[in-house]
Order: C-alpha cells, then structure tokens, then sequence
C-alpha cells in the first residue's frame, strides 16, 4: 500500500491560510490503514479546523481515491456541500490528492499528507519499504528479497564492505539485504545460484516517468 | 618498472594513498607525492573518500603523473551514472592513468553532504565489467570505441567481514568480472588473513594487503567499534597501551614494519597497501623499518 503521514497541522494552516470552508476527502484504502484518511481522521481534522476558527462544509471516504470515475461518482452525492467549499483538503496519497485536482478544475485542492512510500504493514499501523516499483523485477533472482529497495545503496551482486555483522553502514538498525538474500538462499540450497548469478546493470528506462500502463486493448480483443 | 610489471613479475609491492585536499590548495598533496617517490610502486588516489566532498581522484593521479609517481585512480559508483563513469574512464586514460581501482563508494551518509541523492546506478562488480569491456574497444552497451583503453582494473574486498562467506563470494564474482589485482581491507590479525589467502590464492589475482597505522590504543577501539571489517585483536591494543602515550605512534609504525616483513618474508601476499590517513609522510619510515628500503 501507499504510506502517508500527516503534514505538521501549522505547516498545513499555513498552506491553507487564504481559505476559510473546506470539504473533506480522505480515502477507505492505503490512508486508512494508515490512519491518515479514515472517518476518524476525517472527524478529528474537522475538529482542528474549527478550532482554529475555519468552517467544514462536510467530508467523506471515498471507496478508492486513486480511482477517479468511481470517485467522482461517490461524490455526487455531496453536491451541496461541495458547493459551498472554497478549499478541498484531500487527506490520502498523492494520487488521491490529484484525482480531486482532475476532479475540481475550479477549487483549490491541498494535501494534507505526506505520501511517502510503497509499504507493507508489518504491525498496526507499523510499515516497512520492500518494493521501489522500479519496473523490472529481480526477486526471481535475489531469492525474493528485493536489494534495489532494502539495500540503500541498492546494490546488485552481493554486500558492500560496509556491511558489519548482517547490519548495514547507513543504520545498524537496517539488516544487510544482500545477507538477508544469501541467508535465505542458503536455506533454500541455492548457494549455487547465488554464487553463479551476475546481475547486469539495471535498465532504468523502465522507470521513466511519468508511467502509464494500458491493459484495455487486450480485453477488448477477448 | 610499472605497477603492473612489478606484480606480474612477482615484485612485493607496496602502494599508499593520498587524499586530494579540501580545496584548491595542491601544495600538501604534492609534498605527499614528492615524499612516496620511488619508495613505493604507486600510489591510490580515493575518491571523494567517506563521501566527503574533495577534489577529485582524477586530478590528484595527473598531479601525480606530473611528478613522476604512478598513480591508481579510485573509483566509485556513488557519485557517476554510468555514462558519466565510462566518460570518465575514458578521459583517465587520455591523461595518461593506467591504474583504475572500482569501489561501490561509501554511502552519501557517511559524509559531509548528507543531502545528496545516492547514484550507484552500477555497482563494484558492473564497473569493473565496463572497465573490461573499455579495454576491449567497446563501451557498457557494445557500442564501437575509437581507441580503446588498457587499464589494469582492481577491486577491494574485506578479509574481516562478519559473515564472510557472501564478501568471498562476491570477491570471485570480482575475480570474473576482471579483477587483476585486490586492495584489502585493513587486516591487523595476520594468521586470519592467511586463512583468507588460502582462498584467495586459488584464483588468479594478486592481493595487496592493506594496512592501516594504528596511532594509539583509542584509535585501535575506535576501529573496531565504528568501522565495518576492521578487527585489531587485543594484543595489539595491550601492544600499544603498555606504550604509553608518547611511544604509542612510535608503536603503531612498528606494528605495521612488523607485519609487512612478516607478509613479505612469508610470501603470504603480493604486497601491501598503506593508508597512512593523514600520516603519509611516516610511509618513508614504516618501509625503512620493514627492511624494504
């Protein structure tokens, strides 16, 4: 999932400043586990605001807000409201924020998030970074443990001499990632592999941004 | 006799280090070259070392051609995408550089510009893939090279890593990525280090030992507790402590003639490497004291 993070309130008041009503959108995937655009987040963001002396017009949760026709159909249902506003805050990821930018040409729309990585939860509310989304997977290689991310020097055939027993130069809190790989590839008897495989360089042309990806030609045809 | 020559003629080598200043001021680093002249085989020049942003190694090695000592130029992967290594690569070998040393770099970090994005866009054993295909008239994507180059490539790999078998492992993908030569990590515990080579002399590289000068008893500790696969054993740090203060240094070069003879009377490796770290101008008297001068 997508791992947000609040924005510090006075960095967020200070963004918003120019405005005075404010409609809500937080969103019911990522930023919800995440607890940054749940309904109780909603609420407590409402709550701030009108303590600082600002209006909310209303708030809602869309189903996904990344996904721009379904959202824009949820929100029909809060014409009013969204009339009224002068501001929309969107409180999920990135994309959330600029669905309601594709969404509400003629309002200001300002996040109140930090999107910060591509995550998994490894407790409540408690997530770790193992997949950069780089655009060309190596997993089958390394064992299923990804270097590009875990490692932060991203490096591709085996551990730097910065690594101190299994803990990486940048953290000891950080596990090597190419000893994480070769553990578990050893466990897996498949030192030999390990031993044998030279990663080439990293083709980055896969990662060029902006991506967009089309899967409809396809279904289209069956 | 070039660096080179010398290993391939199974000379014991000795090579040191020089940092490239802080700045525009050459006059330390020159009195640095003028001083390690024909005392040793040659000289490595780091690379923006500990990702503290100096001058580059570049510079440093065609000062050093100018004075007439032969230079290796170290060579990261911190700060160059590949197409800014291979350019430069190739520009080395127009001035005249003959040595090239490929390093992963250590991380932003650990630096003095802790903001820097992190290149690393190839890694020890890719670049020392490219500086073989360089020297065989290609570049990193096959393209054509009009004149190639004819480096002598070298790698680094650390004896003293905890766990060790993946850095061996990584030191033979080295080995078959065209490592002729290796620069270790500092090695204090000579006995480990020949369970090292026993290793390492299966395959056909040469290894430079590398050496660092211990100048006191909280240096010693220091490295062991901060620095990633360096173990000075205990009786060296007692060595040292019993010294005292005043003689701890005069201990620490001794230490360091003391384990270079013993390397070279037993042929246990190639040669050493000397990173002398702010103390080059004692690399005179640590080789006079080993007998090599």
């Amino acid at each position: 999932m997508i791992i947000t993070k609040k924005k510090d309130f006075q960095e967020l008041m200070e963004n918003i400043k120019n405005y005075q009503k404010f409609f809500l959108v937080g969103c019911s995937e990522c930023a919800s586990l995440c607890g940054t655009g749940s309904e109780e987040a909603i609420k407590e963001l409402a709550e701030a605001l009108r303590s600082e002396g600002k209006e909310v017009t209303g708030g809602f949760v869309p189903k996904t807000g990344c996904q721009v026709l379904g959202t824009k159909k949820e929100l029909k249902a809060f014409k009013d409201a969204l009339a009224e506003t002068d501001c929309i805050l969107v409180m999920s990821c990135g994309a959330g924020t600029q669905t309601a930018v594709e969404l509400f040409p003629d309002k200001p729309v300002y996040p109140t998030n930090d999107s910060l990585f591509l995550g998994n939860m490894t407790r409540f509310q408690m997530f770790d970074e193992r997949c950069s989304l780089c655009g060309q997977c190596i997993l089958d290689r390394t064992g299923g443990i990804c270097p590009v991310t875990t490692c932060p020097k991203g490096l591709l055939n085996g551990p730097c001499g910065g690594m101190q027993d299994g803990h990486c130069e940048v953290s000891p809190d950080i596990p090597c990632a190419w000893v994480r790989i070769y553990e578990r590839m050893k466990r897996l008897d498949k030192l030999e592999e390990f031993r044998e495989s030279v990663l080439e360089a990293k083709d980055w042309s896969q990662a060029q941004k902006p991506r967009s990806l089309s899967t409809r030609e396809k279904k289209e045809k069956k | 006799m070039s660096f080179r020559e010398a290993l391939e003629s199974g000379k014991f080598v000795v090579t040191a280090e020089v940092g490239p200043p802080k700045g525009t001021d050459i006059e330390e680093m020159i009195h640095h070259i003028e001083l390690l002249k024909g005392k040793v085989d040659a000289v490595n020049f780091t690379d923006n070392q500990s990702a503290v942003m100096r001058m580059n190694s570049l510079a440093g090695c065609k000062i050093a051609l100018e004075h007439g000592v032969e230079p290796i130029l170290q060579m990261t992967c911190r700060d160059r995408n590949r197409i800014g290594l291979q350019s430069d690569l190739l520009g080395a070998y127009a001035l005249g550089v003959r040595n090239v040393l490929c390093m992963t770099g250590d991380h932003v970090s650990a630096g003095d510009h802790k903001g820097a994005k992190p290149v690393y866009d190839l890694e020890s054993v890719q670049l020392l893939r490219v500086v073989d295909a360089l020297n065989n008239g290609k570049d990193m994507e096959g393209n054509d090279l009009k004149g190639s180059t004819d480096f002598f490539q070298g790698a680094v790999v650390t004896p003293e890593a905890n766990p060790l078998e993946p850095q061996l492992i990584k030191f033979e993908k080295k080995v078959k990525a065209g490592a002729r030569f290796f620069q270790t990590q500092a090695i204090y515990d000579i006995e480990k280090f020949k369970e090292f080579m026993k290793h390492a002399r299966k395959f056909p590289v040469k290894i430079l030992a590398g050496l660092v000068v211990l100048k006191s008893a909280g240096m010693a500790k220091f490295l062991n507790n901060f620095v990633p696969g360096i173990v000075v054993p205990e009786e060296l740090i007692e060595e040292l402590k019993a010294a005292g203060k005043e003689k701890a240094l005069d201990t620490g070069l001794s230490i360091c003639a003391r384990h270079i003879k013993q390397l070279k009377e037993e042929a246990i490796c190639d040669g050493v490497h000397i990173m002398a770290i702010g103390m080059e101008d004692k690399v005179p008297e640590i080789l006079e004291r080993a007998g090599l001068l």
